[in-house]
């Protein structure tokens, strides 16, 4: 479903080369797949490249077969609003809106109806737990309220691929575990696709996959 | 509608700094529809002196009577000008025509003459049509009791009204005798005996020291005038046909020239431009002032949302949206700031015009005239409009400037 081929993003970093460097990996549909390795390995670069916020110096992106990281601006914008979800390590949400205007967000950024986009938002947050904190904003939310709002809002729009960077790092122990097993649930539920970037044990526990990495390269071994 | 709601509550969530922004621009709109009331009264005032004070709405003169200097005698004349004034009260557009002759020479109480500017009235018409009545002075009155008043239309009646300054010159009063001396169409010197019936105060010192006002009758003795006519001014039914009358007359009396009253009011003119010029420099510092302050509650607000921005651009969110986004903010900052704009002026209008303030005399002028500002809604929606298309503008640079954030580079602004 997902597959990076000799992707390459090289910047500097306090004078020294950082990045990703000819990395090439696959991930199946409906899988949870874990990029783990330590602080500055390219996780966070390779997710980046993976959800086409960024543009790789070399190598591709091919989504479903389709190769979509040389696609102008303005498409990859629209694949990234149709068939990808986020989730951030800050949660991200943002801070005007409910957790139901959020999760309807990206929805009606797609030109789905209000009263389409409300049910469907209600149903996902629903699906998160969250139903009876629809009208909470972020702030009112604690932290484990607000990544799974943040869940439900990249799951609303039924991606292909959800992308998640470092989803349990703002959250303690008690909440990352039970957060990852309800990520591991709706990949299979929903048949999307799941690539997080984590250094957490209960994340890489709880993958189908993992890719390791270090120093911008794919290493074998746990 | 999405980003317009994101707007207005972007806009909410900084409520001082938006409320600061907001208080700028009420009160640009305040002072600049004000200064539109303002100079719409003053406009009126000048428009309605300029007709009322003896111009008309049209006036018909022979051809050559702007051409070198102005004409004070019946050199250049309408030679059969009641002939034509009888002809224009026909036209179903004229409501009345008023002739007028304009004279110089000298009047003599005796021991002293001064050199005037002669207008020579129909007395009848002349208080139905125009406010000559009005610049008659109150209590310019003679020892025995008598005050100023207007011109008898008797045509056997000699009698003259005299610019307040010109009578100080001659030490005449109403009732006074005076002999007036100017010369025939024909070139011969002549003079009649006139009576001071009263004296006027035209608002301007270097009228009221020269003219003076006699009727056709009595300058028609003096000049030997015969039919011949200055000028008809034509007052006519819709004054707001002017500009239309004025082709349409013109075609029906060839061999004149057919003038609108705003051409032959220079002074009207020129305190146009002048407040044109003062108001127009005003609005541009307040426009300016305006666009600066939104510029940076806008930029101050994109500042604050980098990261926020990174992660709508990365919910797939297009760069021109994000700058749709700025705009809509802008757009509530103009319709709240206008809307309250609006009913503060009209507030302090309704205030201002109740204190029945009395305004000083303007430059070159002796009258002084009651604060009335106009209700001009075409201004309102022209500063709405203006104070809008600034803000729109000024939400540019900072929509660009979130327009061009790199979202991973937002991601990781702190």
């Amino acid at each position: 479903m997902l597959e990076l081929r000799g992707l390459t993003r090289a910047y500097e970093l306090g004078g020294e080369r950082a990045g990703v460097f000819g990395v090439s990996l696959a991930v199946p549909k409906g899988c949870l797949a874990v990029l783990a390795g330590p602080s500055g390995s390219g996780k966070t670069t390779l997710l980046q490249l993976a959800g086409l916020l960024d543009a790789p110096d070399e190598g591709c992106v091919l989504l479903d077969g389709q190769e979509v990281s040389s696609l102008p601006e303005g498409e990859r914008c629209n694949l990234r609003l149709r068939r990808l979800g986020f989730v951030f390590q800050a949660f991200n949400l943002v801070p005007v809106l409910s957790a139901l205007e959020n999760v309807m967000l990206p929805l009606q950024l797609q030109g789905v109806a209000e009263a389409e986009a409300r049910r469907r938002a209600e149903a996902s947050l629903d699906r998160v737990g969250l139903a009876d904190r629809l009208h909470h904003r972020p702030g009112q939310l604690s932290g484990g309220q607000q990544q799974r709002t943040a869940i439900a809002r990249a799951l609303a729009p039924d991606p292909l691929l959800v992308l998640a960077d470092e989803p349990t790092a703002s959250l303690d122990h008690a909440h990352g575990g039970p957060l990852m097993d309800l990520m591991a649930e709706l990949a299979a539920e929903r048949g999307a696709t799941f690539l997080v970037a984590s250094h957490d044990p209960a994340v890489i526990a709880r993958a189908h996959h993992v890719f390791r990495l270090a120093d911008g390269k794919l290493v074998e071994g746990p | 509608m999405i980003l317009a709601r994101l707007a207005l509550r972007n806009l909410l969530r900084q409520r001082r700094r938006t409320a600061l922004t907001l208080m700028v621009v009420v009160a640009g709109f305040l002072a600049l529809s004000l200064a539109g009331g303002f100079m719409a009264q003053t406009f009126q005032g000048l428009s309605d002196g300029a007709i009322r004070g003896g111009l008309g709405h049209l006036q018909v003169m022979p051809p050559e009577a702007l051409e070198g200097e102005e004409a004070q005698s019946l050199e250049k004349a309408l030679p059969d000008g009641e002939a034509l004034a009888a002809r224009l009260r026909q036209d179903p557009a004229v409501a009345e025509v008023l002739p007028r002759i304009q004279f110089m020479g000298l009047l003599s109480s005796g021991p002293r003459s001064v050199a005037f500017l002669g207008t020579a009235v129909d007395p009848a018409l002349e208080p139905k049509h125009m406010a000559c009545l009005d610049s008659l002075k109150d209590g310019a009155k003679t020892p025995g009791g008598a005050g100023s008043r207007w011109l008898s239309p008797d045509p056997a009646v000699r009698e003259v009204i005299l610019g307040a300054g010109l009578a100080r010159s001659l030490g005449a009063s109403v009732g006074s005798l005076l002999t007036l001396m100017s010369t025939t169409r024909d070139g011969a010197l002549n003079a009649v005996d006139v009576e001071v019936a009263g004296l006027q105060d035209l608002g301007l010192k270097e009228l009221n020291d020269r003219v003076l006002t006699v009727s056709l009758a009595t300058a028609g003795q003096l000049l030997d005038a015969g039919p011949a006519r200055s000028r008809l001014s034509i007052v006519l039914k819709r004054p707001q046909d002017t500009a239309a009358e004025q082709g349409r007359i013109q075609a029906l009396l060839p061999g004149t020239s057919v003038k609108p009253w705003f051409e032959l009011a220079s002074f009207y003119r020129q305190v146009k431009l002048l407040y044109f010029a003062i108001f127009g420099f005003m609005g541009l510092v307040l426009f300016l002032v305006v666009l600066l302050a939104t510029v940076n509650t806008l930029l101050m607000s994109v500042m604050e949302r980098v990261r926020e921005f990174g992660v709508l651009r990365a919910m797939g969110l297009q760069p021109g949206q994000l700058l749709s986004l700025l705009q809509w903010e802008g757009a509530f900052l103009g319709l709240l700031g206008s809307a309250l704009g609006l009913a503060a002026t009209l507030l302090l209008r309704a205030g201002l015009n109740a204190l029945h303030l009395q305004m000083p005399a303007p430059p070159g002028t002796s009258h002084g005239y009651e604060l009335n500002i106009h209700l001009v809604p075409g201004v309102y929606l022209a500063v709405a409009v203006g104070l809008q298309a600034t803000i729109q503008l000024s939400a540019l640079f900072p929509g660009l400037k979130a327009a061009r954030l790199r979202i991973v580079e937002a991601l990781r602004h702190v």
